[in-house]
């Protein structure tokens, strides 16, 4: 088997357009860590969610998954936010394996009710463009080019309000020194619901644009919450422009070891980078998100 | 205190048994009514209790001469969890003393069950797994009704080998195989490889390699099989691994003659994931509602008459089946005993079965799981699926190569 210089840029184009969306599934699991130090094992939740609710959207009423997305982030925002007041304040200051257990609780539950709401069967979305390629040279499926460029919209769209806008300087600060961000004035409280429902949008648009591409069923979010540790440690636990790297990083070593191993090995491709970088470059907290 | 515990697990994960009353045949089960395999539960559960209400109208199981006895179903939720349905089958087993087990489903669930029946001595029809594992090589107890996942290869290969013969296919054809890392695609690839050495040089192997159940993308993998240059492009997957990986091959442009996801096919949730894309792809299949048995089709008018909707998968045949065939055992035993029971299943030869070759038996030396060919359905346009091998069933010509997009 000889692979040809376009059959070998496609699977590096693949291997980008993954990456994207590895880094758009990571950005909030990113932000609320290094926020709140909280690893949000409801993060897988929120992936099924919005891919559930874009669902729900097109099946009832008719709504192009690409046009939801605003409404599952609004979504998704207010269950990040209404789940930061009810029961992750209150275990804020506790030792980590408590949030542990109760996240992976909200998970266990949120996936139980999408049992009884939709049942186990495997879902999916077809849309008039599902199918739909460019040919640059090489085929790209529309879809993970759509992907592609809203992860890179959500990059921007997040860099912008970290960076740029009273709201994101407090997250930034409180990301930095709660008890100093408190000092100065900053609502530790709201800024902490403010993060936790941005996770939990973000998750919620990559859901959405998830639903285009996978089958999914309640137990969906699980595997991708794997890979979007893997992204978030080999991008720097904190960085948002480190996860997106990270995405790049993974999405390609995946798509190119098929071309050197076997396929059944790309997940150990990922693992194996995950263990690499924990051993050689352990991560360090209070980087600038 | 274990027949307690049992009880009281029973208990706290709300099952539902019928009330004992008066000798009877009692049969049980654990099936997912709920989580991830519910939808394949409700159909077990529906075949299940159509075959006995059917034998119930005819006075329950003959045992001898003018004595016949009900037959009493008890069906527990396992939740789609493997825990929960060992604890289920012991419970069963334990405190209800069924006289015989009737299968749940995936396989993993059923690896997990029946070491209880084997351990317990109680007959376990199985008509939800077929991966070899199920059968170990000292098992007595568990009677497989679904033939091996090497078998719907060699049938595959068997079919495949026929369109070469109608010249549809060149000689040697080049295969691309992939499958799914787990045992079931390893045991496909080893159905492929078995008939390969079968047939000599009428095949030729041209790609050979596993893919990650689950994987994030198929596109590098495709890439791999687009420059083999394949005719047949040959892959067990599992149904999310087959949208994704349908939906890359579509986006590269692919198009072998023939196209098999190994048992997936013909499911009416992959038509609407993969809309008319679907169209002239095979499957190897353990039964299909367009089997043109007359027996098939009483259980089809059954089956709508009891529940209002026509199956369009193998699951309630199966279970119907599997219930038939161990209230039959039991006739030919004369005994609700298990040993008996057993014995009567081990020697069985059943014909008029709805399942393709209309034959139950379970061979010893294939550890007691059924050895009957099975069916290749294609899927035409306009939602149609015909069956397309064996011959002496086919409802519709094959369409070889596929069409062009």
């Amino acid at each position: 088997m000889t692979l040809t210089w376009p059959d070998l840029a496609t699977v590096v184009v693949s291997g980008m357009l993954l990456g994207a969306l590895y880094g758009l599934m990571s950005y909030g699991l990113g932000l609320i860590y290094g926020v709140m130090k909280i690893v949000n094992l409801a993060h897988g939740a929120m992936l099924t969610l919005g891919a559930y609710g874009t669902l729900w959207l097109y099946t009832n009423y008719h709504i192009d998954p690409l046009l939801s997305i605003p409404l599952t982030a609004v979504g998704g925002f207010v269950i990040g936010v209404l789940l930061e007041i009810s029961l992750v304040k209150r275990i804020r200051q506790a030792p980590p394996i408590s949030s542990l257990l109760l996240l992976f609780g909200v998970w266990l539950v949120v996936k139980n009710v999408l049992y009884l709401s939709f049942g186990g069967d495997d879902q999916s979305i077809l849309t008039s463009y599902t199918f739909e390629r460019l040919d640059i040279g090489i085929p790209v499926g529309l879809t993970r080019l759509l992907v592609f460029g809203i992860s890179l919209l959500c990059f921007g769209g997040l860099q912008y309000l970290l960076h740029h806008t009273y709201p994101g300087r407090a997250i930034r600060a409180v990301a930095q020194d709660s008890v100093a961000a408190a000092l100065a004035g900053i609502n530790v409280d709201r800024v902490s619901a403010m993060t936790f429902g941005l996770g939990s949008a973000l998750a919620a648009i990559a859901g959405s644009l998830m639903a285009l591409i996978y089958s999914f069923n309640p137990e969906f979010g699980g595997s991708f919450l794997l890979k979007s540790f893997c992204v978030v440690v080999l991008g720097g636990l904190e960085s948002t422009i480190g996860i997106l790297l990270g995405g790049f990083v993974l999405g390609l070593a995946e798509s190119m070891s098929v071309v050197v191993l076997p396929a059944s090995f790309q997940d150990l491709v990922s693992f194996v980078l995950l263990v690499a970088i924990l051993v050689i470059r352990p991560p360090r907290t209070g980087q600038k998100p | 205190m274990f027949r307690l515990c049992c009880a009281v697990l029973a208990l706290s994960i709300g099952c539902a048994a019928p009330a004992p009353t008066g000798p009877a045949l009692t049969l049980g089960a654990a099936i997912p009514l709920s989580g991830k395999h519910a939808k394949a539960g409700k159909f077990f559960k529906q075949g299940y209790e159509l075959a006995i209400e059917e034998k119930n109208e005819q006075g329950g199981v003959l045992l001898s001469e003018g004595v016949r006895l009900p037959v009493r179903l008890f069906l527990y939720d396992d939740k789609s969890d493997a825990a929960t349905a060992v604890s289920l089958i012991e419970r069963l087993v334990a405190v209800d003393k069924v006289n015989a087990l009737l299968s749940g489903y995936s396989t993993p669930l059923i690896q997990a069950q029946v070491v209880v029946p084997e351990k317990y001595g109680v007959p376990y029809l199985n008509a939800g797994g077929a991966s070899k594992p199920i059968f170990k090589p000292t098992n007595r107890w568990i009677f497989g009704l679904l033939t091996t996942v090497e078998k719907l290869a060699e049938t595959t290969m068997d079919w495949l080998a026929l369109e070469q013969d109608a010249k549809r296919l060149p000689r040697p054809t080049r295969i691309a195989l992939v499958w799914q890392n787990s045992d079931h695609g390893r045991e496909y690839r080893s159905g492929v490889q078995g008939a390969l050495r079968r047939y000599g040089d009428r095949f030729d192997l041209a790609m050979d390699e596993g893919f990650e159940h689950l994987a994030k993308d198929h596109t590098a993998l495709l890439i791999k099989v687009k420059a083999v240059e394949a005719d047949v492009f040959l892959s067990d997957a599992h149904e999310p691994d087959y949208v994704l990986q349908h939906r890359a091959y579509v986006e590269q442009g692919l198009n072998h003659k023939v196209v098999s996801y190994g048992a997936r096919g013909p499911e009416g949730s992959v038509r609407r994931a993969l809309g008319e894309h679907v169209n002239y792809n095979i499957a190897a299949q353990w039964w299909s509602p367009s089997l043109p048995y007359a027996q098939s089709k009483l259980f089809l008018e059954s089956f709508r008459n009891a529940y209002h909707q026509a199956p369009t998968e193998y699951y309630p045949a199966l279970a119907y089946e599997g219930a038939r065939t161990i209230m039959a055992a039991v006739e030919i035993a004369g005994s609700v005993e298990r040993d008996a029971i057993r014995e009567a299943l081990a020697s069985l030869e059943l014909r008029d079965s709805l399942i393709p070759g209309e034959r139950i038996y379970f061979p010893a030396e294939n550890r007691y799981q059924i050895d009957n060919t099975c069916l290749i359905v294609q899927n035409k346009p306009g939602g149609g699926v015909d069956i397309i091998y064996p011959p002496n069933v086919a409802t519709g010509e094959a369409i070889v190569p596929r069409p062009v997009r």
